[in-house]
Parts: structure tokens; sequence; C-alpha cells
């Protein structure tokens, strides 16, 4: 019988956007990671050959095209379409959210998924986790950041919710064009600029023009990164193909993270190596940063139901989530790497 | 029945044929698209749905805000062309040289590289170079054809000089970065002005005939005086050029922005030296608005061929081409050279950049090519392709503001010495790597595997608090 | 051919009103641009709505602008073949070039920014970054443009077509090629 079966399934070609330029190895690698799993799951009947960003659509035109049907399905990050709804952040990321075992927590087992189906079948969109990055950095600044004042008039470049906090706090979020982050970054038209993490950040150069590497990215405590398939191409989809696709997702989840969990440490030691200087947001600032987010959340969730549906579970989660983790995860985390720090500081 | 693999070839002969009807660029280059877009979805390559495409890629033009520069700078140009603040500068210049030959042409290529400097975006460059110095040119005599070549080819050296966004967009394209790829342009960048400054000499000496002086009668005044009305003529325009380049260095403002403050600066000049009309305002205005439409249809048309390329597979049969490259890097380098510049006869830039520079790459870097030596190389080459008849971008933005005594003809021929001089920059470059090596940042020396990383320690919780149950 | 002139002669004082507007967007756009580096230098002020808004000004210029380029005949030709041919050569190649070329990308891409904008406003749609505006008001600009666009490659088929058959259109017709710097 699975031989029939087989014979039965058809051949398939996808086209897929990716939000992502090809120079971003690691997360434009999960998209094309997708492509070469599933065609050798399927001995090449389902092809899904991925673009970098602009090559079909520009990179946030994703969640547009797979609503329209243009492009068959897409890889991207949610969060770049919070402008149509911030409900969308949550299927990537949000400011003092979860990290990356708890996103995936919720997203395969938590209910996380569940909860933003109907929100995504609004546009059409079949939303499946696809990669993540880990924890971030906070980014790279002209001039240190030694208290909250110092945020006042801070002009950073800095997307989304991240740059709501920011602004709530006196900062000056800036979107300006991408082409004139580095010459700008370098003569100080703006101080501070984020990116990811050290792998990634290390290629775009800003090591010369800003000394201070802040960490950690409060606003990415781990981003999961979607694979979104139209609605109508996921239906006509034959069950297997799904599955198909679904596993080889799961599989590109676990690949970006092993891979940056790999570079990113190397690519942080040639950063300090060439003279990046290393810098934690103070408490103080952390703390304030996080009053002011869920704040925001409240605020948001008092307006819009949508946002309020899926918040409030969310948080519920976190809570539980929170609590597990402080008890054996965090400890046993906090114990070794303080051992770990006691020793590297005798030698 | 045509097989997937004869699209691509096709789209291009159907460009040159459609191109050369002589309906407006930007129209024939959507209607290739159409036409072959039509021609797949009847032969099954893709479905309708793929062109819903377009319109997401034209928003993506209207929402680049790098685009920003060209009504920038083409409104400072015009201003000052308009309000004679242009031509006083050049004149200034040709007043210096008295009655030696070519002196404008030099003018013109320094205050092409100024200009360069700022903006980073050829066509903002050419336009704006075009606007000020073509109709000085044309006064004073100068062959058709040497004033079209030296505006076309000081306003293409725009990508070379740091700022630059081809080099942006190339460094992001080869994983370098940006502050590597302007260090490493300086070199070929200083060395091509001067290899433009030699040429101008050169013709100056054995064809003075075709950059004349200026004539007798606007030389009449000699020594201290002259040189008062020479400075008087230029410092205004000196002076805000090096303004519009200091805000980027003081921080003031983006690259682009920088633009804004170049246009609000010319107005101001116009207005102070009591030269400023309404209608000078709105000619300009008005002039700055066609340009920019006119260019901006065509990144628009040039989207549409795009889209339909990619949906016939046109990065695969690229691919293929480059898959039987020689090995060893100079023969690599020459045969990816000479492929880059038959390739951007038919591709812009951006093309360029995004789909056969990925490409690319990672045989470079296999053949132990040094990537910021290769893009800077690459950024060299492409010079080209702005500027080699008959479909380079510079010539047609230079076709849209020379008069209509400009010839065709001779915007094309006028280029040709220069692709050549472009194309002896690429040799260089090839043969001189340290040209542009030497001036990479070598680091700090520090091996990062003895960097040690103190962060502070976590802290750890009292022992003798234990958890509470409820 | 009088309503076909009428028709001719509304779009073309159209598309010049339009064309005003777009002129003003330029010096908008500049002031614009060069405030926002202004106050960010000197007072630390600047916003993401001042910075989309130069963005949305540039797109009113190219997208009002262009069917007024089109009337004075500016968008830029490879004028090899089409600068040695005869005025009724050129008029040839111009009705052609209209009818095969212009007029059915305008009318598919009219047809394909509206629906594409109706989404932005039905739902409301913002900018992703903090404090930016609304993107209807831009994304309209889309289909307003190409249909004022199809109107215009219209009303210069009319003219030409009237010229071929030796009738004077009744409003202005820009047959020589516009270069710009006149
Ligand atoms: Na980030
Ligand atoms: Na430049």
């Amino acid at each position: 019988a699975p031989a029939i079966a087989q014979g039965a399934l058809p051949e398939i070609r996808w086209r897929c956007a990716s939000s992502f330029p090809r120079s971003l190895d690691t997360i434009f690698g999960a998209g094309d990671h997708v492509g070469k799993r599933v065609a050798a799951l399927t001995d090449g009947r389902f092809q899904i050959r991925v673009f970098p960003a602009g090559e079909l659509v520009p990179g946030l035109a994703v969640a547009d095209a797979v609503q329209a049907g243009t492009v068959d399905c897409g890889h991207t990050a949610s969060y770049y379409f919070v402008g149509k709804d911030p409900t969308f952040a949550f299927d990537a990321t949000i400011p003092f959210g979860m990290n990356t075992r708890q996103i995936n927590a919720w997203l395969y087992a938590g209910g996380g998924r569940e909860l933003l189906r109907d929100f995504f079948a609004g546009y059409n969109i079949v939303s499946i986790p696809c990669g993540s990055t880990g924890a971030q950095m906070g980014g790279w600044f002209r001039k240190e950041v030694k208290a909250v004042q110092d945020l006042q008039g801070l002009k950073m470049r800095i997307a989304g919710i991240a740059g709501n906090i920011m602004q709530k706090l006196g900062g000056v979020p800036q979107q300006i064009a991408g082409g004139d982050i580095y010459p700008a970054l370098e003569k100080g038209t703006i101080d501070a600029a984020e990116w990811i993490g050290p792998y990634d950040d290390e290629k775009l150069g800003f090591q010369r023009v800003a000394p201070f590497y802040y960490y950690p990215g409060w606003w990415e405590g781990g981003l999961n990164l979607s694979f979104y398939v139209g609605k109508a191409k996921w239906e006509e989809l034959p069950q297997q193909y799904k599955d198909v696709l679904e596993s080889a997702c799961r599989d590109a989840t676990l690949e970006t993270m092993a891979k940056y969990d790999v570079q990113n440490p190397q690519a942080l030691r040639r950063l300090v190596a060439s003279g990046t200087q290393l810098r934690a947001f103070p408490r103080e600032v952390m703390q304030a940063c996080y009053r002011a987010a869920f704040e925001l959340y409240e605020e948001t969730a008092a307006r819009n139901a949508t946002f309020r549906k899926v918040y409030e579970p969310w948080k519920a989660f976190r809570d539980n989530e929170y609590q597990w983790f402080r008890v054996a995860e965090s400890a046993f985390d906090n114990f070794v790497y303080f051992m770990h720090a006691q020793e590297q500081q005798r030698r | 029945m045509i097989s997937l693999d004869l699209m691509p070839p096709l789209m291009f002969g159907g460009l040159v044929l459609f191109l050369l009807f002589g309906f407006p660029v930007a129209f024939s280059l959507s209607a290739v698209g159409l036409f072959f877009g039509f021609l797949s979805i009847e032969l099954g390559f893709f479905t309708e749905a793929y062109l819903g495409n377009l319109p997401l890629r034209v928003f993506g033009i209207l929402s680049n805000e790098l685009l920003l520069a060209i009504p920038f700078f083409t409104l400072m140009g015009a201003i000052l062309e308009r309000c004679g603040l242009a031509e006083d500068l050049l004149e200034g210049t040709g007043q210096l040289f008295g009655k030696r030959p070519g002196g404008l042409a030099f003018a013109i290529v320094l205050v092409g590289a100024v200009l360069g400097a700022i903006t980073g975006t050829v066509a903002a460059s050419v336009i704006a170079m075009g606007m000020i110095s073509l109709p000085v040119m044309m006064r004073y005599g100068y062959d058709m054809r040497i004033a079209t070549g030296v505006i076309a080819a000081s306003g293409t050296i725009a990508q070379l000089i740091p700022p630059s966004l081809v080099l942006i967009v190339l460094g992001d394209q080869l994983g370098k970065s940006v502050g590597d790829m302007y260090a490493g342009a300086i070199g070929p960048a200083a060395m091509q002005i001067l290899l433009f400054l030699s040429f101008i000499a050169v013709v100056a000496i054995f064809a003075p005939h075709r950059m004349p002086p200026l004539p007798e009668e606007a030389r009449t005044q000699r020594g201290w005086p002259l040189y008062a009305k020479v400075l008087k003529g230029m410092v205004p325009s000196v002076v805000l050029m090096f303004l519009v380049l200091g805000t980027i260095f003081l921080g003031l403002a983006t690259p682009t922005e920088a633009g804004a403050m170049g246009a609000m600066g010319a107005l101001f000049l116009a207005v102070v030296n009591g030269r400023f009309t309404y209608a000078l305002l709105r000619e300009a205005m008005g002039n700055t608005m066609r340009i920019t439409a006119m260019v901006i249809f065509i990144l628009i048309g040039a989207t549409v061929f795009s889209l339909v390329f990619q949906g016939v597979d046109g990065g695969i049969w690229i691919e293929h081409l480059l898959s039987h490259l020689p090995g060893g890097q100079t023969g690599f380098l020459v045969v990816v050279n000479l492929f880059v510049f038959f390739l951007a006869f038919f591709l812009d830039f951006f093309e360029i950049a995004f789909i056969v520079v990925p490409l690319l790459a990672p045989v470079a870097a296999k053949l132990g090519i040094d990537l910021v030596w290769f893009g800077v190389l690459l950024c060299v080459n492409l010079q080209t392709s702005f500027m080699h008849p008959p479909f380079g971008f510079a010539l047609f933005y230079l076709r849209g503001v020379a008069p209509k005594e400009v010839l065709t003809k001779d915007i094309y021929w006028g280029a040709v010495p220069w692709v050549g001089l472009q194309l002896c920059m690429v040799a260089i470059v090839i043969l001189w790597p340290e040209s542009v090596t030497y001036w990479l940042d070598r680091g700090t020396g520090v091996d990062p595997s003895t960097v040690r990383i103190e962060v502070p320690l976590p802290d750890l919780p009292e022992d003798d608090a234990p958890p509470v149950f409820r | 051919m009088g309503p076909l002139f009428a028709f001719s002669r509304g779009v073309d004082r159209l598309n010049a009103a339009v064309g005003k507007l777009a002129d003003w967007a330029v010096l908008l756009a500049c002031a614009v641009s060069a405030s926002n580096a202004l106050m960010r230098y000197g007072i630390s002020y600047s916003s993401n709505a001042w910075l989309e808004v130069q963005w949305y000004l540039f797109a009113a210029i190219v997208m009002l602008g262009t069917s007024y380029t089109l009337f004075r005949n500016a968008h830029v030709r490879v004028d090899l073949v089409y600068g040695a041919l005869s005025e009724r050569g050129r008029l040839w190649v111009d009705v052609v070039g209209i009818i095969v070329f212009l007029l059915p990308a305008c009318v598919l891409l009219t047809w394909m920014t509206w629906p594409f904008f109706l989404d932005s406003f039905l739902r409301d749609e913002g900018s992703p970054n903090a404090g930016g505006l609304l993107r209807w008001p831009v994304k309209i600009l889309m289909p307003i443009g190409f249909l004022l666009l199809t109107l215009q490659g219209l009303s210069e088929l009319i003219k030409r077509f009237a010229l071929l058959r030796g009738i004077r259109p009744a409003g202005e017709v820009v047959v020589e090629y516009e270069r710009l710097e006149q």
C-alpha cells in the first residue's frame, strides 16, 4: 500500500520568498534547509526554492505576498508586521518575553500555535515555527549607557515594539534607511544601532564605529522565525507533504540554534580581540525598560481585543515557565556559571 | 514549444529589440517583462498570481528612502544651474587656466569627485553634474563627445568614492563590513581620478580644439582683479559643497539628508546672491519632479522585467553559466569581469548585486581571493555597466537632462574612451591587489584564542533562603 | 473627434494640476528632510513619523508626477532609431508603443495595486516603527498614479492619432521628445 500511495503523490514546485539576504547565512539558511530537506524526504517530488529578500519581493513584503497568494510560501520573522497588528509579535518574540526554550515550549506544545492559528487565518497564512536566534545582543553604542537618564535623547536605530519602549523612556528610535546606518553611526548622526548577535553583527563591521557592545538584547530574549504557507496552498497539500514540511521546519529550528551557539562565542572572541568593549545594560535601565514594556502591553491589550486574546494566555504560560525555570534550570545555570567564572578568575 | 532554459536568453534578446524600438525605456522594460510574463503563463512556467508580486515590488521602490537622494541632488543641481552659481564656479576655474585648454574638464572631474563623495548614488550624481556643467561646456565650445563623456564618467565615479551606496550593497552581499569596503575603495578611487585627469591632460595637449580655453573676451582681467573675481564666483558653490560634505562628517545629517541640506543651501545661496525668483524655484521644482519620475519609472519598468526573469529561473540560468569558470585566481577574475561586463548590458546594478554576486562570492573565497578586493574590483567593473552604450543607466540619465542639440550618438561615442579608462582600472586592480588591500585595517593583532571575556559573576542566592511552599 | 478631444483636454488639464502638486512635493520633501537632520542634531528631537513623511512625499513625486511627465514627453528613450525617423514615423512609434507597451502595463498595475491599498485601508495598517504613520495614504498613490498614467496614455493616443489623420488636436501635444533642460 505505501508504494501505491507514494506513486500517487503529486509533483509540487513552490517558490518561497525569504525576508533575509543570503549573506545572513544562518537565518536565510533555515529557509534553504527546509527546501533541501523537503526535497530529500520526498524523492524530489516536493520542491521549494527559496529566494533571498528582494529577488521576488522585498523582505518586509513577505506577509503580503503569502496573504495574496503571489508566492506559495515565505520565511520571515513575524514581528516585521506589527504595523498590521501588534499580535504578530507573539509569533516571533516580544521584549522581556520568553527565552528560546520557553518560546518553543509555547509554540510546539503549550497551545501557542493553536492560539495564533485563527489570527493568521485572518491573513490567509499558516505559520510554522522555523528557526531561532537565541537571545540577541543589545547592539552597538557610541557612548555608554550608565543610567536611565542616558537613554534621554539617545538616537537609536531600533524597530518595532522595542522602539516604543525606548521612546517611553525618552529615547529617540530612528528608522533611517538601511544603507545610511553605517555612515550615520560612524559620524554620530545616530548613537546606536542593533542587529542580531556576534556572528551576524561582526560582518557589518559596526565595531569600527561604535566601540560599546551591549547585552542582553532584552527585546529579543529568543526569536522564533516563521515559515508562512498560503492557506489555500496548505490545504491543497497531501497530508504526507504537510508532515514532511512540518518536520523540515522543526529540523531548521534545531539547526539554526545549534549553528548560532557554535558561531556566536567564536565571533564574540574575534570582536573583543579587535577592540570591542562589552557592556551590560545596568540593572536600573533594564528595570525601567521592563516596567515600560508591560505598561505598553497592558495599554495595547486594553485597546486591541485580538492582542488581548493572545496576550493573556501567553502571560499565564510565561508565569508558569518562569516559575519552573527558576527552580532547576536557573539554579543549575547560575551555579555552574558562578563556579566557572571563579575558576577562570583564579587562573 | 519553448523550454524554460531558453527563456532568459530570449528575454535579453527581446529587451534589445524593445528598447531599440524607441518608446520610453521605462515602458519598454515593463513591456518586455509582461510579454514574456504572459508567454510564461501560457507555457505554464508560472501562474497569473505570480505577477501579483508587482505591486509589492513597486511599493518597495517607493518606500526606499535611499532613492530620495535623486530628487534632493537634482534640485540642488537645478537651482545652482538656474541661478548661475554653477556657471560662476566652473567659469572661475576656466579663468584660472587662462589660455591653456581643458580647464573646465579638469574642474568637472574634481567637482564630480566631491559630489560623488556626497551622493553615493550614480543617478543623482550624473543628473546633477549634467545639469550644472553641460550647458557651460557647450557655451564654451567643447566638443560634444568630450563634454558628455567627462560628465558621465565623473558622475559614475560616485560609486567608488565613500560613502557609496554601491559599496554598501556589495559589502552586504559579500558579507564584508562597510568600513572595509570604504577603506579598500580609497586607492582605486584616487587612481581613477588621476587617470581621468591625465586623460584630459593628454587630450588638452594633442587635441586642444576639443576642449578650448575660455574665449579671449571672457578673459579680460589679469592678476589680482582676476583672482578676486574668480574667488567671488567660486567660493559660494565650493563652500556649499564642503558644507554639505561637512554635515555628513559632523554627524549632522545622514548621506541622504545631506542631499536635502544641499538643496536648501543652494536655495539660500540664490536668495543671498539676489538671484532668487519665484519662476526659478518653480522651474527647478518642475524639472526635478520630471527627472525623478523618469528615473524611478525606469526602476519600476526594470522591476517588472526582473520579476519575470526570476520567474523563468533566470538566476539558475546564470548559475549554470558560472559553473564552468576556469580555476586559478587571475583566470577566474578575468572571466568573471568579462561576464559581469556583458551581463551589465542587460541587468542593472541591483540585479547583478543580488543575483550574481552571491553566486560568485563563495567561489572567490575558495580560490583564496580577498573578498574586499573582489568587491572593490566588481565596483570598478560595474562603473562600466553604467557607462557602456547603448544601455548604460548613466547614459539614459544624461540623455534625460541633455539639451536636444546633444545627439544620442554623441553621448554614446563620448562614453567610449572613458569605458576604456575604466577597463584599464579593472586591469590595474586585478594585477595589483595591494591597491585595495594596502588600505585595509590590519586589526589589533590580538589572537582571538587568547582573549578572556570577563563577565560579572552571577548572583548566587543565599543557601539559608529555602523555597516557600504554600 | 469632438468628444475625444474634450476628453483629452480634460485629462491634460487634470494631470497638469496633479503634476503641480508633485512639483511642490519636491520642495516639501527637501524641507522636511533638512529639518529632520537639523532637529535631530540640534535638540535631539526626531520622530519616525517625520522620517516617513519624507518617503511618502517621494512616492507622491513619482506617482503623481509621472503622468505629467508623459504629457511633456519627458520619459527617456533609446532614440538611436527613433531620432532618425520622420515626424510621422515617430508618431507611429508612439501610437503603437502606447497601445502595446504603455496601456496594458498601466491598466494591469492600476488593477493590481487597488486591492493592495484596500487591504491596508480596511485593516488600518500602521507602521512597524514607533510613532510611524498609517500606510494607506501612501499605498493609494499607486492605483491613483497608474490610473492617471492610463488616462494620459489615452489622451496622448487620441492626439497622435488625430495628427496622423491630419487633424490638429485641440490640446497641446508635445511631439518632439522633450529633453528636460530647456
Ligand atoms: Na535584534
Ligand atoms: Na560616493
